[in-house]
């Protein structure tokens, strides 16, 4: 009974003249998430190095002071302040104004000298875990090493001693990293972006476009026309999805261009599971707006979905080191299979043999909630 | 009764939890009739048209709209009626002629039709030299003026107007009722909502609506003969003068007061200007015998409502 494909396009029209006529809305629409991109990939930089670092060298010997120099010279520890006393250097910690603290006791370089058992201390302060887990790994990789060229030294000592080689077993640990080897975090971050502006565009302005007409009372004039409810949805969500698909574009050439997201899946790919998950955002927009009067409950229904899918994605935080009872209900959030999916995509340029179940999971979630988002909005109707 | 009925409606009832809004209304229209809905706010107007428009469930009762019942098959009553609702429901950020191109093409006309009806209407309400304005800046009567153009698109056999002349200067309103009465001369039928009594004398025949319920029905005429029989005087009194000398008087029917004036009412053939200046002496500052209007009809009705109410 309804009016088809005339009604589909009028509304289609209606819409593009709408959002285009107001400048502010084509800036939101496009420029704003190529620029969050750009600000967020910078600013989200989990690259860690200079680490602020105090040193307490109670020994002051030329050994001790060799140690200082080259733990400092990897570049991952900024040295900020010196400390006479191992309580001076905590305080360091406490005020916040280091990260870590290098403290080498009296008599190191004598003992190591005389073939002695030495220990260093280093005080870690955890309360930035990421950071805290690179100054631990740099440093214990730094007096690992150091230790290993120390019994080398003696060992070649005692070769030179007794004029013959000794043979002692080495296991040397040799990490490669795949795929981000500089484990830049822009690169990891970019899909995660893309997912969540995805979000932002599509969901918030489908609830609040569809609220605001509730609002307004053309939602009343509409429905007194034989336009059926799947053109009028339909209508008002493709401009958007296409919306969507530019700033994917847009975003996949920033982050190949600014931060070297490598690109690496076929581009036709990328597309089809955004515009697999645009199912998703489009529809939730859709559900938002039948439980929402005004534009201003459609935006807080939007944030309140948006804000839990976006920390529950994976987006910035490794889902693996999230608390175990929270980590299964990430599988009920569809933003967290399009991050993977992007990642996958673009990082490990893995294909549609690899991606294939994100893809199936993202349609179904899709369809269901576009479904459930339509039946609802029909309903109101009435 | 005379042509065919357009609209049926019987035993109409709408709850809002436990409110009722609109309770056991029944009345039919006439094809080419001129029908107002006369009411205060609140009287439940709006929530009849929004019924008979398909865009409410009756809780209760039938409607028939150009045949169909509207409750049944929502959807087929839409291609015969055109609604203006009573709050302005265009799109202000669009163009007058964007805003009949899009609910054109709701409507299903192809574009060339659309074009073409487009412009005509545009002439006709007056809108030509600017339907390429955003429909925002255009003054409150063209809005409307609008708005009954984008209801007329399809040729629809019954329009709907809530309250389309409320907000809108003496001047609009008159164009937008000559508007009203060009459609009804063409044989559409007009169901209009008001509450603007003078208005309601253009209609062919009036509902009066207090409280949820439909209290009269019948041509402007005939509510006056039936809720006003007798004469009527409209009475100036000086300062604190009381009416009171009056009111116990044989033959008095009704006093009302309007400000500082009354509206006498009284049975036919036992008062006159002369008559009533002596049994109010000095008092009386003006005196003189007038035509009842809708206002004094509806002020009757409700205060009979009322009445019924209170046991
Ligand atoms: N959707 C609704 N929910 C609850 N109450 C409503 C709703 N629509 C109307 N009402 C109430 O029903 C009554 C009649 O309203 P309405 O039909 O708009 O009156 P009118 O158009 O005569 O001013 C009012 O008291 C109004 O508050
Ligand atoms: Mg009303």
């Amino acid at each position: 009974m309804g009016t088809g494909l005339s009604g589909l396009m009028a509304v289609m029209r209606k819409e593009l003249r709408q959002t285009f006529r107001d400048r502010r809305m084509v800036a939101i629409l496009i420029m704003a998430p190529l620029i969050q991109t750009v600000v967020l990939g910078y600013a989200v930089d989990l690259d860690v190095d200079a680490v602020p670092t105090v040193v307490c060298d109670r020994d002051q010997s030329p050994a001790s002071r060799a140690l200082v120099q080259e733990y400092l010279a990897g570049g991952t520890f900024r040295l900020v302040g010196r400390a006479a006393e191992p309580a001076d250097a905590e305080r360091w910690l406490d005020r916040g104004d280091a990260a870590v603290a290098l403290i080498l006791e009296r008599g190191l370089g004598e003992r190591l000298r005389a073939g002695q058992a030495a220990s260093v201390q280093v005080f870690i302060d955890g309360s930035d875990s990421n950071r805290a887990l690179v100054a631990m790994s740099a440093s214990t990789q730094f007096f690992v090493g150091r230790a290993a060229r120390l019994s080398q030294e003696r060992l070649s000592w005692l070769e030179r001693l007794q004029g013959r080689s000794l043979a002692v077993p080495r296991l040397t640990l040799e990490p490669r990293i795949m795929y981000n080897p500089r484990l830049s975090s822009p690169r990891y971050m970019v899909p995660g972006v893309a997912a969540f502006l995805l979000l932002l565009v599509t969901t918030l302005l489908t609830a609040m476009g569809i609220a605001r007409e509730r609002e307004l009372g053309t939602l009343e004039q509409i429905l007194v026309t034989p336009l059926s409810p799947m053109a009028l949805l339909t209508g008002k969500c493709l401009p958007f999805a296409f919306l969507g698909l530019i700033d994917v574009a847009g975003l996949v050439a920033i982050g190949a261009l600014l931060f070297d997201v490598p690109m690496r899946g076929p581009l036709w790919l990328v597309f089809a599971g955004t515009l697999v998950y645009l199912l998703t955002t489009l529809g939730i927009g859709i559900l938002i707006s039948t439980v929402s009067r005004t534009q201003q409950q459609a935006m807080l229904g939007a944030l309140f979905f948006m804000l839990p899918a976006l920390l529950l994605s994976g987006f910035a935080t490794p889902i693996g080191n999230m608390p175990g009872w929270l980590q299964p209900i990430t599988y009920l959030n569809p933003m967290r299979y399009f991050v993977e999916f992007m990642r996958g995509c673009l990082i490990r340029g893995s294909g549609l043999a690899e991606l294939w179940p994100k893809l199936l999971v993202l349609l179904v979630f899709g369809l269901s909630v576009l479904g459930l988002g339509a039946l609802r909005f029909r309903k109101r109707l009435a | 009764m005379g042509p065919e009925a357009v609209i049926e409606v019987a035993g109409l009832t709408r709850r809002f939890g436990s409110f009722t809004a609109v309770q056991q209304v029944s009345f039919s229209v006439r094809a080419g009739e001129i029908f107002g809905f006369l009411g205060a706010n609140g009287a439940g107007k709006s929530t009849t048209i929004r019924i008979l428009c398909g865009l409410l469930a009756p809780s209760e009762g039938h409607a028939c709209v150009a045949g169909i019942d509207v409750a049944r098959d929502p959807e087929a009553v839409k291609r015969s009626i055109g609604y203006m609702s009573q709050k302005f429901s265009l799109y202000l950020d669009l163009t007058a002629e964007e805003n009949l191109e899009f609910f054109g093409g709701a409507y299903g006309l192809g574009r060339r039709a659309l074009r073409q009806r487009g412009r005509e209407l545009l002439a006709r309400v007056g809108l030509r030299e600017r339907s390429a304005e955003i429909t925002g800046r255009l003054p409150g009567g063209m809005r409307q003026r609008l708005a009954l153009a984008a209801a007329m698109l399809h040729r629809p056999r019954i329009l709907f107007l809530d309250e389309p002349t409320s907000g809108v200067d003496p001047r609009a309103r008159q164009s937008f009722w000559a508007l009203i009465r060009e459609a009804a001369r063409e044989g559409v039928t007009v169901f209009v909502t008001t509450h603007a009594m003078d208005e309601a004398e253009f209609c062919d025949r009036i509902g009066l609506m207090a409280d949820g319920r439909l209290r009269a029905l019948d041509t402007p005429d005939g509510l006056k003969r039936s809720f006003l029989p007798g004469e009527m005087f409209h009475l100036e009194l000086s300062p604190d003068r009381s009416i009171d000398a009056l009111a116990s008087q044989p033959g008095v029917l009704r006093i009302e007061s309007a400000g500082a004036a009354y509206r006498l009412r009284v049975e036919a053939g036992r008062f006159d200007p002369e008559k009533l200046r002596a049994l109010l002496g000095p008092a009386a500052v003006r005196v003189e015998r007038v035509e009842p209007d809708l206002e004094d009809v509806f002020l009757e009705v409700v205060t009979q409502a009322r009445g019924e109410a209170v046991p």
